[in-house]
């Protein structure tokens, strides 16, 4: 199957054939690693110093051969020397700030977000089935934050939606007022919740706190992006989030899906009902030595997490992460072929950089700011 | 009007005076907490005239491509004209900017005036920032 036809058909490309997945996925990411081959100089450089050109590349089997750059040069000053396509033809940056405040930028030219919106756009109604009904999107809009990646990815699900509310704004979260709008709703549109999960969790803490458990309504989903790690260096477990968000929201643990992605990548891998998080058939995720990246582990070994991606034309989208994890290529009982990727934590000594670190971080300064003010109106201590 | 202009794409992708002045008599530093813009500038003054400038800087392509232009502008500038450097004039130099970049302008506007603001007051930012240029 082409690349183009993949993007077109997602639902159709993720139930390929083994063979025929792995034959296609190497032919795109070949075809486009022998444009940043041609037209990149940094990246060509890479390429020559180890020796690899495009005629290397035969199949599937070789993928790992492709030279990798990590993903902390998007935060560099000279992030221009990444760039195979000129800053005339980029459309759209996108950035994530991590803990050090220092932003990673990742530029898209006008190919690029053509093909990753049409490859997103798919793969959630592949995966979610969504075409109406009611979005509480707990995080801030793209009018507020429109760089941010999260939101950005977000937003697209807003066009298959009847109604939608961002409630995150000015950075702060009222979870009355998200209470007050589901109610709005109920009984008119299936209702479904869209956020990272340290803001769907402080939803349902609320729930919890108030002793007001929900039903939501049978086809409502939560759909998460942006990590399990709060800033504070605490995790969410899933498990104990499925628990609540059954308790406290009325949705079963089928229908609370989370989604793996990284801005520099176009790379998004969204659960399925059985939570294996599927790579889009456009991008190859290789798991690394963490001591030597240019090593590649077997299939359900932990090590860092290395992502092909075939639809990128701006820059090489060839990307070691700081982040660290397994990949599976076992059959999943959902019927999509491909790979499955499983995020374990962040590299050691890697910041804890993303969107919803960022806005965790700020909503809970201006709650500070807030208890403050309290305070001292209150003529406090 | 392109997304970017003439000046932004050349400063981008030829950055002028990029890291930091040795021996600076003063250094500026401002960053957008949001967004994570972030411009360091650092200067030798003489006589009350700008001489030596360079620049570090993080974010997105126009806040790159100003702080390279800044630099340019500024040398050989009297610390008097620097003050009235405002957002239109940044925008100006920078061949105009697209609306989701005039923040951009601010933050130079800004850069420049605290780095005036500095030398003024006998006072150097020191931001832990890395130049890869």
């Amino acid at each position: 199957m082409e690349l183009a036809a993949m993007l077109g058909m997602p639902d159709q490309a993720v139930r390929m054939p083994r063979e025929e997945w792995q034959r296609s996925l190497a032919h795109a990411v070949r075809d486009v690693f022998a444009t940043h081959f041609a037209e990149n100089k940094f990246y060509r450089a890479q390429c020559d110093a180890v020796g690899v050109t495009p005629a290397d590349i035969g199949g599937y089997s070789d993928l790992h051969r492709i030279p990798l750059l990590p993903v902390g040069m998007f935060k560099q000053a000279n992030a221009h020397v990444l760039l195979t396509a000129g800053l005339a033809d980029i459309e759209l940056e996108i950035r994530s700030t991590g803990t050090s405040g220092v932003p990673s930028v990742a530029r898209r030219d006008a190919l690029t977000v053509t093909r990753a919106s049409l490859g997103i756009f798919g793969a959630y109604r592949d995966f979610f089935g969504i075409a109406k009904g009611a979005g509480l999107f707990l995080c801030p809009s793209t009018a507020e934050i429109p760089e941010m990646g999260m939101v950005k990815v977000f937003n697209l699900l807003t066009g298959m939606l009847d109604d939608h509310r961002f409630l995150v704004r000015d950075f702060n979260f009222d979870p009355a007022e998200a209470l007050a709008q589901l109610n709005r709703w109920q009984g008119r549109m299936t209702r479904h919740i869209i956020g990272p999960p340290f803001i769907v969790a402080r939803f349902m803490r609320y729930l919890e706190l108030e002793g007001i458990p929900l039903e939501l309504d049978p086809e409502s989903m939560v759909i998460m992006l942006g990590g399990w790690k709060q800033y504070t260096g605490r995790s969410i477990g899933r498990e104990d989030f499925n628990d609540k968000a059954q308790r406290y929201l009325g949705v079963e643990s089928a229908r609370i899906r989370d989604m793996y992605g990284m801005i520099e990548s176009n790379m998004l891998a969204i659960e399925c009902e059985h939570h294996r998080k599927h790579v889009p058939p456009w991008c190859h995720v290789s798991i690394r030595d963490i001591d030597d990246p240019a090593i590649e582990l077997e299939h359900g070994r932990t090590g860092g997490i290395a992502i092909l991606d075939a639809v990128n034309t701006a820059y090489p989208g060839f990307l070691l992460s700081d982040d660290v994890g397994e990949v599976d290529e076992t059959d999943c009982p959902c019927g999509r072929t491909g790979q499955t990727v499983r995020f374990r934590r962040r590299r050691h000594g890697a910041e804890l950089g993303c969107c919803a670190v960022s806005i965790e971080k700020y909503l809970d300064s201006s709650e500070i700011v807030e208890e403050c003010e309290l305070v001292d109106a209150a003529g406090g201590v | 009007m392109p997304r970017f202009s003439a000046a932004v794409i050349d400063h981008f992708t030829n950055p002028r005076n990029c890291g930091r002045v040795e021996n600076a008599d003063v250094a500026a530093f401002v960053g957008n907490a949001v967004c994570g813009d972030q411009i360091l500038l650092t200067a030798r003054i003489r006589n009350d005239v700008v001489g030596e400038i360079a620049f570090e800087a993080f974010g997105c392509s126009a806040s790159l491509a100003v702080a390279s232009i800044l630099t340019e502008r500024l040398t050989g500038m009297p610390v008097p004209d620097i003050t009235r450097v405002d957002q239109a004039r940044v925008a100006d130099w920078s061949g105009g900017l697209a609306p989701d970049q005039q923040h951009v302008a601010v933050l130079g506007s800004d850069v420049a005036h605290r780095l005036i603001s500095n030398y003024r007051s006998g006072i150097s930012d020191d931001a832990g920032t890395v130049c890869g240029g």
